[in-house]
This record gives C-alpha cells, sequence and structure tokens, in this order.
C-alpha cells in the first residue's frame, strides 16, 4: 500500500514538473471551453448544456492519450524494468499511475466547470452525480487507454491507435457534434462508442434530472471500462519485446471490443439511437416533386451560408424513444380548407410533379445575400397577390425539414426541456406587447414578427424548433387570414425589403443582444414566411 | 557452508535460439563471483533469470536459500540490481527515486545515507536528465542498496564509462565485499574479472566453460607464459629459435617476446646465451597467462571441436 502511494505521488508530481503534459492536459480544456463559449455566446446560460462535450472531450484527452503515452514512454524507456527488480507487481505499478490520471482529470474537470463558472454558468444541478458521471465516464476511457498502451509498442503507436479513436468519437461519436445535426447512420453507429453515453450522463447531472434517468449510459460506461481493464490486464507486457505469444494473446483485444458491440446492440434493442427521427439531409433535389405529404422534403439549392453546426436540442434523455415526427401533421388544422370568399377561391388540388415554373424561386433567396430576384412576372404590390402566384412561384417543398438544423419548427407533440420551456414562457409572455410586432403597416408587422424565430435559428438558441410555434400564432391572430396569405407571398419573394430595425431590438423577448447577419436573417425570415403560408394554405403543412 | 547462490542447469530460450543452455554454478558468501565472457554469450540472460527478469525453461535456481523460480518476490527482497543502463524519468531526482524504491522494501537504508556513500549529495536534487553518465551509474548503485541487499547482482557495470569513473567503481564494488556483501557481476573485460573477482565462471555460447578462481584459472591452463626480452643490441632471430621451446617469436630491434611452455628451463638457457654473444640485458619480464590466453585457449578448443 506504501509502494502505491507513494508511486501515485511520484507519478503526481512527476506530471506537474512536465511542461507538455500540463498544456496538454490544463491548457487545452480551457482553450477547449472558451472555444464553446463563444461559439454558443447567444445561449442564455451560458455553456450548461455544453458541459457534457467539455468533460467528455477532456477525459477523452487524458485517456487516451494521456495515460498510455505516459505508460508507454516509461515502459520503452526501460523505467519499468528497474521498477521491476523490486517486488512490487505490475498491477501496483499500473493501477498507481492510472489512478494518477483519474486525479488528474478531476482536477481538469473541476477547473473547467470552474471557468464555466466564472463566465456565469450556474452551480451544476447534481454535484454528487456529477462526480460519479465523471467517475463512471474516466473508468471507461481510462480502460480504453490501457488497452492502448498494451498494444502500442512506442509512443508513436500510441498516437495513431489514440487518433483512431479520438477523432471517430469526436465527429460521429456524438461528442463534439451533437447527435441530433448527424445522419442517422452516424447516430446508429454512435450507440456502439462510449461517446455519447458519456456526454449523455455528464449532461443529465448538470443541468438535466440526474443519473436517475441515465443509468443505461451509466452502465454502459462501466461496462466499457470493466472490459478494457480486463484486456488491459491480460495483455500488459513488462517490456515491447516481450510479445503477445503467451494465452490468447491479442484475442483479448475482442473482449474489449465485445462490450462497444453488447452496448451497442442493447441501445439499439431499447430503441435509445436516434434524437430526432428527421435529420437534416440536404439532398440535391431532382425535379420537384410537389406533394403536401412529402413530409421530408429535401432541402434543396445552396447549402446556408452559415456554418451548418450545432441545433440546440437537448440530449438525448429527454428525447422519446420512439420516432415522434412520422406523418404529416398541421399545427394550423384550420388552415388546410380555403375559404370560400377568398380572391383564391380554389385552391387546387395538389398536384404531383413539378408546376414547371422555373422562376427564381423565393426560398432560396435566403441563403444567398444577392437580393432574391422577383419574379418577373410577379404582382407590383401584395395587394395584387393571386393563388395563381403562389402555385406558381413558391416551391414548398426546397424549404428545409422542420425537423432539420436550419429554419426549424419542431411538431406539436415535441416537448421542450424545462429551462428551454422557461425562456419559451417568457417570449410568449413578451411577445403580444412587442412593439414591431404592433406596427399599423401589416406587412411590416409580419416581417418583424417573422424576425424572431429567424434571428433565434441564426443564434442557434435552444428554443429555435419553438419559437416559430409561437410567432405563427401571434402572426394568425393580428393579420386577417386572407391578407396574410398575400403578406407571407410577398415577403417570401421581398424578403430583402422593408425595415430590418426590430432585428435588433428583441432584448424585449428575451434574446440577447448580439451582433448578426442582417441578410441571414431576412433569407431566414422569408423561409419561415413559406413555411407559414404552406402551413396555412395546407401546401406543406407542418410534419 | 550452504552456497548464497546456487544455480543448477538453467535453460533460457528465445525462439529458436537457446540462449542459455545448462548453466551450473554456486555462489559463497562475501564474494565477488563474476560472469565473464563476449557479449552474447549468455552472461545478461542468465543474471536475468536469477534476479527474477525472465523466466527461464529450466533448471533451478536458489538464493539465499530460497527457491526463486517459486517464490521471486521473497527473492527480490533480499537482492540489490543494477543493471547495464538503468533508466528513470527524467523529472525524477535521485532523492527522490531512493524514496520511491525504498517503498517498494521490507527493509530500507535511509536515503541520506545512501547519496552520502554514492557521492549523489550535490545532485540529490537534481533531475534524472541532468545526471552525467557517471552519475546515472552512481544512482543504479544507489538504489540497488536501498534494501540493505545480503546480494548485490551487478551486470556490465563499467560498460561505457571512462577509465576515470571505471577505477571508481572498482573501488566501490571491493567496498562492497568488504562490507559483507555478496557480489555477482557480469563483465566481457578480462582484467576487470582478474581485478575484482574471487571466482569466475567463464561463459560462451550459453555454457560455463572453465571457472574457479583467476589463479587457478590461469594456472592450470595449459597455456604458455608470455617472456619479454629487452637488450642493449639488436637481437637475431636464430638466438631464439635454436632454444627449442620458443612459440610466437616477435623480434623487433632490441626487443623479443615469444611464449615458452617452461620458462624456468627455458629463461635460464636463454640468458646463457646471451652472455656468450656479449649482449647485455636491459629488461626481462615473465608473465603466467592471463584471463585473456585463457579464454581464447577454451574457445579455440571449444571450435575445434
Amino acid at each position: 500500500m506504501n509502494a502505491f502511494l507513494q508511486q501515485l505521488r511520484m507519478s503526481l508530481r512527476l506530471y506537474f514538473r512536465n511542461p507538455m503534459a500540463l498544456i496538454y492536459g490544463y491548457a487545452f480544456p480551457a482553450i477547449f471551453l472558451i472555444a464553446f463559449w463563444v461559439l454558443y455566446r447567444y445561449d442564455r446560460v451560458p455553456l450548461i448544456r455544453h458541459m457534457g462535450e467539455l468533460l467528455t472531450v477532456t477525459v477523452l484527452g487524458g485517456a487516451c492519450f494521456g495515460l498510455p503515452t505516459t505508460l508507454v514512454s516509461e515502459r520503452e524507456r526501460g523505467v519499468w524494468k528497474r521498477i521491476r527488480l523490486a517486488p512490487v507487481s505490475a498491477i501496483s505499478v499500473v493501477s498507481s499511475t492510472i489512478a494518477a490520471r483519474y486525479v488528474l482529470l478531476v482536477v481538469g474537470g473541476l477547473l473547467q466547470v470552474g471557468l464555466a463558472m466564472a463566465f456565469g454558468m450556474p452551480f451544476p444541478r447534481h454535484p454528487i452525480e456529477l462526480l460519479i458521471a465523471f467517475t463512471a465516464v474516466s473508468v471507461a476511457f481510462l480502460g480504453l487507454g490501457l488497452v492502448i498502451a498494451t498494444l502500442a509498442d512506442n509512443v508513436p503507436a500510441v498516437q495513431a491507435l489514440g487518433q483512431c479513436i479520438f477523432l471517430p468519437m469526436l465527429i460521429i461519436g456524438g461528442v463534439a457534434v451533437p447527435l441530433a445535426s448527424l445522419p442517422d447512420w452516424a447516430q446508429h453507429l454512435s450507440a456502439f462508442f462510449p461517446g455519447r453515453y458519456a456526454v449523455e450522463a455528464i449532461q443529465a447531472t448538470v443541468n438535466g434530472s440526474g443519473l436517475q434517468a441515465t443509468r443505461f449510459a451509466l452502465l454502459a460506461l462501466v461496462t466499457i471500462g470493466a472490459a478494457g481493464a480486463l484486456a488491459g490486464g491480460r495483455l500488459f507486457r513488462w517490456d515491447a519485446q516481450q510479445r503477445f505469444m503467451s494465452r490468447g494473446g491479442k484475442g483479448w483485444v475482442a473482449v474489449a471490443l465485445a462490450a462497444w458491440i453488447a452496448v451497442g446492440v442493447a441501445a439499439e434493442g431499447r430503441g435509445r439511437i436516434a434524437t430526432t427521427s428527421t435529420v437534416a439531409e440536404a439532398l440535391p433535389t431532382p425535379p420537384p416533386a410537389v406533394t403536401p405529404t412529402d413530409v421530408v422534403a429535401s432541402a434543396a439549392g445552396p447549402v446556408p451560408t452559415v456554418a451548418p453546426p450545432v441545433p440546440t436540442g437537448p440530449i438525448p434523455p429527454a428525447v422519446p424513444a420512439a420516432t415522434p415526427e412520422t406523418g404529416p401533421r398541421t399545427t394550423q388544422p384550420r388552415a388546410i380548407p380555403p375559404e370560400g370568399a377568398s380572391p383564391m377561391a380554389h385552391l387546387p388540388v395538389p398536384q404531383a410533379g413539378s408546376t414547371a415554373a422555373p422562376l427564381a424561386s423565393p426560398p432560396e433567396a435566403r441563403t444567398s445575400v444577392a437580393a432574391p430576384a422577383p419574379a418577373p412576372t410577379g404582382p407590383s404590390t401584395w395587394q395584387a397577390v393571386a393563388m395563381k402566384n403562389i402555385e406558381e412561384d413558391i416551391l414548398f417543398n426546397r424549404v428545409p425539414p422542420d425537423g432539420g438544423v436550419v429554419i426549424p419548427v419542431a411538431s406539436a407533440d415535441r416537448q421542450p426541456d424545462p429551462d428551454v420551456q422557461a425562456d419559451l414562457d417568457e417570449l410568449s409572455a413578451a411577445l403580444p406587447d412587442w412593439a414591431p410586432g404592433k406596427v399599423a403597416d401589416p406587412v411590416q408587422r409580419v416581417r418583424n414578427l417573422l424576425y424572431v424565430p429567424s434571428v433565434v435559428d441564426v443564434f442557434q438558441l435552444p428554443t429555435e424548433p419553438f419559437v416559430p410555434l409561437l410567432v405563427f400564432d401571434q402572426i394568425q391572430a393580428s393579420v386577417p387570414k386572407d391578407d396574410l396569405i398575400k403578406i407571407l407571398y410577398w415577403i417570401a419573394v421581398h424578403a430583402d425589403e422593408g425595415d430590418d430595425s426590430a432585428i435588433a431590438a428583441l432584448q424585449p423577448l428575451g434574446v440577447r443582444q448580439g451582433s448578426v447577419d442582417r441578410e441571414e436573417v431576412r433569407g431566414r425570415s422569408g423561409a419561415y414566411a413559406v413555411k407559414l403560408l404552406g402551413r396555412i394554405t395546407g401546401k406543406r403543412p407542418g410534419n | 557452508m550452504a552456497a548464497k547462490v546456487q544455480v543448477r542447469n538453467l535453460r533460457k530460450r528465445y525462439g529458436p535460439v537457446e540462449a542459455v543452455r545448462g548453466v551450473t554454478f554456486d555462489i559463497q558468501d562475501g564474494e565477488i563471483f563474476g560472469l565473464l565472457g563476449p557479449n552474447g554469450a549468455g552472461k545478461t540472460t542468465t543474471l536475468e533469470c536469477v534476479i527474477g527478469l525472465r523466466e527461464p525453461d529450466g533448471g533451478t535456481i536458489e538464493v539465499c536459500g530460497i527457491d526463486a523460480r517459486a517464490r521471486p518476490r521473497d527473492v527480490k527482497q533480499r537482492i540489490g540490481a543494477a543493471l547495464q543502463s538503468t533508466a528513470l524519468q527524467d523529472k525524477i531526482t535521485p532523492r527522490e527515486a531512493l524514496v520511491l524504491f525504498g517503498s517498494f522494501y521490507a527493509q530500507r537504508a535511509a536515503p541520506e545515507t545512501l547519496l552520502e556513500r554514492f557521492s549523489l549529495r550535490e545532485k540529490a536534487d537534481a533531475t534524472f536528465d541532468t545526471l552525467s553518465g557517471g552519475q546515472r551509474q552512481r544512482l543504479a548503485l544507489a538504489l540497488a542498496f536501498v534494501n540493505k541487499p545480503d546480494l548485490v547482482f551487478l551486470d556490465e557495470p563499467t560498460s561505457g564509462l571512462d577509465p576515470q569513473a571505471r577505477r571508481e567503481l572498482h573501488g566501490e564494488i571491493i567496498k562492497m565485499r568488504d562490507d559483507g556483501h555478496t557480489v555477482l557481476l557480469t563483465t566481457h573485460y578480462m582484467d576487470e574479472a582478474q581485478t575484482l573477482c574471487d571466482r569466475i565462471a567463464i561463459v560462451n555460447h550459453g555454457e560455463v566453460i572453465a571457472s574457479g578462481t583467476p589463479e587457478a584459472l590461469t594456472s592450470r591452463s595449459s597455456s604458455r607464459q608470455l617472456v619479454t626480452v629487452v637488450a642493449s643490441r639488436p637481437l637475431a632471430a636464430a638466438t631464439f629459435e635454436t632454444l627449442g621451446d620458443v612459440d610466437d617469436l616477435v623480434v623487433d630491434g632490441e626487443r623479443a617476446r615469444f611464449h615458452a611452455a617452461a620458462p624456468t628451463r627455458t629463461v635460464p638457457l636463454l640468458l646463457a646465451r646471451l652472455e656468450q654473444r656479449g649482449i647485455e640485458l636491459v629488461e626481462l619480464h615473465v608473465q603466467k597467462a592471463t584471463l585473456e590466453d585463457v579464454f581464447i585457449e577454451l574457445t579455440a578448443a571449444e571450435r575445434s571441436e
């Protein structure tokens, strides 16, 4: 025991004498945290939705690179050979190094939480459970690091093996890129990597409902860690020349991998994979097939000019297992039947196949800085808009799907997280009294109101899928339907016109002031106009 | 008295290569025992089997009366060892290393004493990466003594050291014996074995080909003695060739040297002949065979078998 403690103490001391290790272990996580803070600067509560990701990256770096680098470099240099002359067991050598690494990880984690709190994050909701979750994550990744250390013959091999695990986990494993913005196949794949469970478990303790809800993730992490420790113990080598000729040899790697597969299969079996069923997939569109029930209408044309990332949704636990958006659904059912008195008295039955209107399609305008080209034969005032114009000029199916990353609209049965709900309550209470939403000119009024979800979307706030529903209701309550249909068409085609000062006047609604590309917001407001128009006319019901 | 170390028929194979092929030797209490042989002879493998770094394929090893193969950790408590090169973490200091390694043993020496004894006082708090080769070697020795061992194993302790450091280390090793430690060392330097060791086992191709005290080995050897003559005038080869008992003659002006099987008979004959020719003698040396001679002879015999 004395030997173990002495080794632990010495490992820690030596670590703190190594400037490179300090930079890697502590400066990088801090930089990462600051980067997240900048990236998500419009979050009302700084960083709280990203602690799962940040802490997981810290553990991943320390365990997949830090631990095996230490172990392998000591083995390579012959330090272990000297230690082996003494009556100490391999277990004591390795476990003291692992314990030291765990201490370092905890210090790094505390540093990150402290720094986040300095930026304004509140104290984690379940601190003890956070430590438990953090420990489970450490167990999983330290076991992994041990397997890497036993497999790698030298330090470059550690780097190579570590990258093979680190990068995929960051990108498609649900660690650095949120699961919700990954395609379906990647979400299924991520179930086989420990990364997403790590993020899930930690996040649940920081601002979720605690570990109770993520017992599966916790179990997955501990299973993966235990399998790694077992395999690492069996594969252990005092020196790199000692090949795996004995019993089973590299076969023990299969044990570690089996745990990953078992966890993935169990997760699949529990239907815990998808976070949102419809995922933004930018498919090139063949000739548009206009069918109102075409739920997963592809987002065609140019990709939005903003960087795609980071939708916001809550991380897995709160998401129902079933795929929530499977059928057409309208949030404004009354919008489907046209009203007889309307100038566009007969809403045509939606046609299959394109209406062969190769006119500049307004929704595309939102994606470019250039002003959209108005339809050459279009009406000259909004009052002159006819149903024919809508049919010919608006390509409803070219607007991104509601479940996507840009221009999202939540399905009616999707429940926001409690803290998101609080923001929404504030917004919905303030919206009826918001001055720009009450201006006399109905076109400007609708424009102003549409800027609200557009700004929220550009800022990637967690409320983004829900705000459009509130705003749509407000718009419909304040403009008569017949006028509204014409106005929405007008805005969709002329998104670059009118006054945009309301974009900078959202503070009363609880949206922070921030610099934003106004062209971008205008573009998105045009797209939201199309979505609302589609809902009202039934040409593109909510999905 | 029971031997401190008893090795019987030790075998160790690396893949197709049999590095140690039935090595047997005993080490008595309080002696310096040398395993002598060329590089690759199997000395290091033998030593590493005895100290528990390698698992032998066959044979028995008893250290301080303990079966080393069955209870390696008990043996490790009683022995100290310094390997050919000792690597520690770059940033560890000698003092920290002594404390750390001390914690591995039931019985330990005070770090201060060891720092003093191995002249590491000044470098006690310098990090390992700043130590010179000689200082690292001294630290390795200090670590070997951290558990107050009965028995000390030194693998090629002086290889890579400059002559000064080597001489100092020889003094250290003799001091170890004088302090009552039993020492096993391996070396490929004949002179080192001859000056330091009380007894020697000569190892070649994984086998002990001869063993005994250096004196016994050299005298038992059939080898002839080396006679060196320096005269006042240039010498002629003919002066020697007719002596009969002369081999490997080299004549170089006033100097000549040759091997003689029976110098007690040959040298007087030579002196008489020189006097006969009016040549004055400046120097005359008769040297017993060295270990090197013994070694060359033994390995030559092995080759011719």
